[in-house]
């Protein structure tokens, strides 16, 4: 290898690493929404940290907004997989309780895919 | 033709003529096998045939390694009922593509690029230019953006191993027949 080939290879490796960052920047949602089953859509601002307790078909959800960013932190399902879900922050991020009929998805900003398919 | 005039010209192939055919012919087999190996991605393959490229780019010349990829393309995508179709597009693009870096890679002032060096920048000229392409003509999605850098890592990858590899060809080559191959 010539010094030609190694200030090459990391001007390539720093190009990539910068694409990456400006790339799979995670856009920041603005507002949650919520829906349920069993009572009206919600739309909070995620800006303001709070837990609501949402109604469902089961019993009561509670959704934790917090720091731009929200999740179920309890549900009366019986996998849990809302909660598992974790925090969700970009926006058209979707975490959701399907026995108990409640979702949360993240709105505003520049809305990215949850999923690319072919 | 056909006019037995005195003016006919016999076609005869020179000594280069037969060593691009042979190299074409290699390069071909190499593309040709690649294609059967299974891909986790669209647009994700190793590139093999490049170490012809670069090989031939190294000890034969620009013009020389020019012919053995537009060959390779041609002829390889009749092989494998690809011409015409959108990936034979896609690879005359990403193929003009890296012909044009090397070609400005070769005549960069001071600069001394090894088969590694060549490599790489005509692995991530193929790439970027198949990406441009894919994304312009046949996928304008936006979400495709998030490809590129996963795509250009790939390349990037595969541009340094088929490089040691190619340098490793250049050394035998030029080992095999010395005097014969810039070093």
């Amino acid at each position: 290898m010539t010094r030609a080939d190694r200030m090459l290879l990391a001007v390539a490796a720093a190009l990539v690493m910068v694409l990456y960052g400006v790339l799979w920047q995670p856009g920041p949602g603005r507002e949650a929404h919520i829906l349920s089953a069993a009572g009206k859509p919600l739309q909070l601002d995620l800006d303001q940290a709070r837990t609501v307790t949402i109604p469902g078909r089961l019993g009561p959800s509670v959704v934790e907004i917090d720091h731009g960013r929200a999740r179920f932190v309890a549900s009366p399902c019986t996998g849990k997989l809302c909660i598992r879900a974790g925090w969700q922050q970009r926006a058209g991020a979707v975490a959701a309780c399907l026995p108990n009929g409640v979702s949360l998805s993240i709105g505003g900003g520049d809305r990215r895919f949850d999923a690319i398919n072919f | 033709m056909g006019h037995r005039d005195g003016s006919e010209r016999a076609i005869t192939a020179s000594a280069e003529d037969q060593r691009i055919a042979w190299l074409a012919a290699l390069a071909i087999t190499i593309h040709a096998a690649e294609t059967a190996l299974p891909t986790p991605l669209p647009g994700v393959k190793p590139g093999l045939a490049n170490i012809i490229t670069i090989t031939v780019l190294v000890t034969y010349g620009w013009g020389a390694a020019a012919w053995v990829t537009g060959l390779r393309v041609v002829a390889g995508s009749l092989l494998l009922g690809t011409f015409l179709t959108p990936t034979f597009i896609l690879s005359v693009g990403g193929a003009l593509a890296s012909l044009a870096v090397l070609r400005l890679a070769q005549h960069l002032p001071g600069a001394g690029f090894s088969a590694t060096g060549y490599s790489v920048a005509a692995a991530l000229a193929h790439m970027g230019a198949q990406f441009a392409l894919a994304w312009a003509l046949f996928i304008p999605h936006p979400g495709l953006i998030y490809l590129l850098p996963i795509l250009l890592t790939v390349a990037l990858f595969f541009g340094i191993l088929n490089g040691i590899i190619a340098a490793r060809l250049v050394r035998a080559l030029t080992d095999a027949a010395p005097g014969h191959a810039p070093p």
